[in-house]
């Protein structure tokens, strides 16, 4: 008998399901409308999911652009947010000098590369051919930047030591940039004019991931003591620096040395805050999440909404339901259902409802989602967490305003309902 | 006459159809209450943050024009590489458009830094030190609460005096009256000689954290060079545009631009603000609307839903209507009055709750549930009503009268 129990309730199960498919097409248009309220219902969920997942991709795309196992120390963090010590004490900070920056890379022998890197100018730039749009930067950069800023050489060469060394009037371009200005012919060795200064390009870069919309590496590189010699700003600029460090399993160490390193090379005491901000991609990412989480969880609650007001309209449609089929209740009571059969079959019902209303919903809400994407030129997104828990939800609110009535009917007196009207 | 007496009827008949079946009534008007609230509570936190940030950016005055080097809002980087090259505005440069721009009610250069304001053992830090002339106060919407602020002879001579926030004078003076006191800003004694009234907080940072000085002091003792920007009221506001387009003209020409040379400096105002956060509050309204709205949808699709089973069981009632000579239009109004009778319900019910719900929001975050919405939301109910209503009706008052009578 006890090997028996698995066998008969999955009979059970399958027997409910037919019924409840039968009932839904038996009444096709309260069902329909039944259906419309949990699809609209999951289709406010997941269409609001999959457009915020479609924004955060792009963002995390915009902000991870730093190489693996890379993190950047800077003076101040990039967004001033709600900082304890206040905005003033962080524009007080004593700068990142290049002579710190050299000496830091000298001794931190326990990274696999360091580099420095500020940005000078930003605005046109002429070949004998051509002049580009004013929003071109320019990057002082040292060899151990290009490792960390994942840049890989394209053609041509990268900065050397003896670039940086000898302030030489060298610049590498990004792809963008050499694309712009020289097509397809190749650009080393020819000569760019960056804010009234010539240049020889040495090397161009690889494209750089894929982004859709906005231009991509459109800059110029030189070698960070060129640009310092010649715009000056030791005093009043501050460097930012890219450590790599060596694998994995050694990034936390690297970080921590790092951090005490710069601590002595800036004389920081011993107890006091440190006087520099350390951020990687992990770090931005997880404030871009926890900055967006309060407006996840908003968003998803109003969402919910929606999908109760469609319990409740179950639950009444439901009721309406049992009291239509008190006969066939009834037979059923007769020939021997328990009152658990009875109760099964109806939430099956309720279940199966959901269901096929919360599938129409992820399919639309998917879509809609994704027209934002398609409007805002950025890769398509599927949410698919989000889509496990509308489905679990709606199942959830099936089973959560289908009990009611199924008890309901579960507990019809058998006579009384055979002898219904 | 007629119309009202089927209306009267009509309402009779769904008062008695709702009440006969209690538990479906009150689970159909549940799911209008349900929409109603987060619609009406999703417009009224929306109307709450409107008013509260129109109110936080009133401090700039909507009479006042600023001048500055760059434009408030740069919306591409191309845009500001340009501006960035443009030349700083100079002393000498606010001295001639003072001679110049007669329709000027004021005129106030302002330039600031952060430093740490002390006296005796206190100290309040990040407080931000604003150099500026006497004719300030008439370029914003600041009044001195205790003392005055500082005259005409003082800002010229450049004299150590100060006048500072609400903020500050409770932090550094808990319980003696700053007038008559020497605060150090950057280690220079400045005199208090007036408060200012408390103003509030703009995007989340506090206005009263401040200290007002003479231009000549912030520009000589505390040697700070930072740019200038001009505080211009003008002298009426209905005239605002044609002033902006004089004091752009008079700009031009205390900064020597030949006639074809673009702009070197940008005049920014209230409005700007305002047009951008009006851009930016309706998206979030539409979105926010949107998907309240929905869960409205979802209640009235309830009701139609309901409404059609409540016709298919009440078709013989229908066929003895209609045989006894009530018309397709009195059919059709009983039915669509008993759906609008139910949303109307639900939309009272829901808007209680929400007024009720607004009190509790209103402490996390600024609400206003005002007429308007409570009108549109009782209009909207009874909207839902009439609209998903309409289709059960129109299906009742089609049906003829003979198969409905012979209907089990």
């Amino acid at each position: 008998m006890k090997s028996k129990t698995p066998m008969l309730l999955l009979v059970e199960f399958r027997e409910s399901f037919f019924m409840a498919m039968g009932a839904v097409r038996a009444h096709k248009l309260r069902s329909a409308l039944t259906l419309l309220g949990v699809l609209v219902g999951v289709f406010s969920i997941i269409v609001v999911m999959t457009a915020m997942r479609v924004l955060q991709n792009n963002i995390e795309n915009q902000i991870g652009r730093l190489g693996s196992q890379t993190f950047m120390i800077r003076r101040a963090p990039g967004v001033i947010y709600n900082q304890p010590q206040g905005a003033g004490k962080i524009a007080r900070r004593k700068n990142i000098t290049l002579q710190q920056g050299l000496e830091f890379q000298e001794r931190a022998t326990f990274a696999r590369s360091v580099g420095l890197q500020t940005t000078f100018w930003a605005g046109e730039i002429d070949t004998a051919h051509k002049k580009t749009a004013p929003d071109v930067q320019m990057l002082g950069e040292t060899p151990g930047s290009f490792p960390a800023r994942n840049w890989t050489l394209g053609e041509g060469r990268l900065l050397l030591g003896v670039d940086v060394d000898n302030a030489r009037d060298v610049c590498v371009l990004g792809s963008g940039l050499a694309t712009n200005l020289f097509g397809s012919s190749p650009p080393a060795g020819e000569r760019v004019k960056i804010d009234g200064i010539n240049y020889t390009v040495v090397g161009v870069l690889q494209p750089n991931g894929s982004s859709f919309g906005g231009e991509q590496d459109n800059f110029a590189v030189i070698p960070i003591t060129t640009g310092l010699n010649r715009y000056g700003g030791d005093t009043w600029r501050s460097l930012d620096l890219l450590v790599q460090a060596a694998g994995p399993e050694s990034y936390d160490d690297c970080v921590e040395q790092s951090e005490g390193l710069l601590r002595a090379l800036r004389k920081v005491p011993p107890g006091e805050k440190n006087d520099f901000e350390i951020s990687s991609n992990d770090s931005l990412i997880a404030q871009f999440k926890s900055f967006t989480f309060a407006l996840r969880i908003g968003v998803m609650l109003v969402s919910s909404i929606a999908l109760l007001a469609a319990g409740v309209g179950i639950m009444n449609i439901m009721l309406v339901s049992v009291t239509e089929r008190t006969r066939e209740i009834g037979i059923r009571r007769a020939i021997g259902a328990k009152k658990r059969n009875i109760m099964l079959q109806f939430i099956m019902e309720a279940v199966a409802l959901c269901e096929i209303g919360g599938i129409a919903g992820v399919i639309f809400g998917i879509i809609g989602g994704n027209a934002t994407a398609y409007f805002l030129k950025m890769p398509p997104a599927i949410p698919v967490d989000w889509v496990v828990i509308g489905l679990g939800m709606c199942s959830l609110v099936g089973i959560i305003f289908g009990t009611y009535p199924a008890w309901k009917a579960a507990n019809l007196d058998p006579i009384e309902s055979l002898r219904y009207e | 006459m007629n119309f009202l007496i089927e209306l009267r009827e009509g309402l009779a008949i769904s008062w008695s159809a709702i009440r006969a079946n209690k538990l479906r009534s009150v689970l159909t008007t549940l799911g209008i209450v349900i929409g109603i609230v987060t619609v009406t509570l999703m417009a009224a936190a929306i109307a709450g943050l409107d008013r509260s940030f129109v109110k936080s950016i009133s401090f700039l005055g909507a009479d006042v024009l600023y001048i500055s080097r760059v434009d408030w809002f740069v919306n591409s980087n191309e845009a500001w590489v340009k501006m960035a090259r443009r030349p700083e505005i100079t002393l000498a440069q606010i001295d001639r458009l003072r001679e110049k721009f007669p329709l000027a009610r004021a005129i106030a250069p302002v330039t600031d830094t952060y430093r740490t304001v002390q006296y005796k053992k206190r100290n309040a830090s990040d407080v931000d030190i604003t150099g500026t002339t006497e004719q300030f106060p008439f370029t914003s919407s600041i009044s001195v609460a205790d003392g005055r602020f500082f005259s005409a002879s003082e800002s010229e001579k450049g004299r150590p005096v100060c006048v500072i926030g609400s903020e500050v004078a409770t932090n550094l003076f808990p319980e003696e009256s700053p007038l008559g006191q020497k605060i150090s800003i950057g280690r220079k004694p400045f005199q208090v000689v007036g408060v200012l009234e408390k103003q509030g907080t703009f995007l989340g940072m506090s206005l009263d954290n401040q200290v007002i000085i003479p231009l000549a002091q912030l520009l000589g003792a505390l040697g700070n060079y930072s740019e200038y920007s001009i505080r211009v009221k003008v002298s009426n506001v209905a005239d605002l545009e044609n002033a902006r387009e004089e004091l752009r003209a008079t700009m031009r020409r205390v900064r020597h631009l030949a006639p074809t040379d673009p702009d070197d400096f940008s005049i920014n105002q209230q409005d700007q603000i305002l047009t951008i956060f009006h851009k930016v509050a309706g998206t979030i309204a539409a979105i926010g609307l949107f998907i309240t709205g929905l869960s409205l949808f979802v209640g009235g699709v309830g009701i139609m839903n309901i409404m059609f089973v409540s016709v298919a069981e009440r078709t013989r009632e229908i066929g003895v209507r209609k045989a006894i000579g009530a018309k397709r239009r009195t059919i059709l109004l009983q039915f669509l009055t008993e759906a609008a009778t139910i949303c109307l319900i639900g939309g009272l019910i829901g808007l209680a709750i929400a007024w009720t719900a607004t009190f509790l929001l209103q402490k996390i975050m600024p609400a206003e549930l005002s007429p308007m919405i409570v009108c549109i939301s009782i209009l909207v109910s009874l909207l839902t009503g009439v609209i998903s209503g309409f289709l059960p009706a129109w299906r009742a008052a089609r049906m003829n009268p003979v198969d409905a009578l012979r209907n089990e």
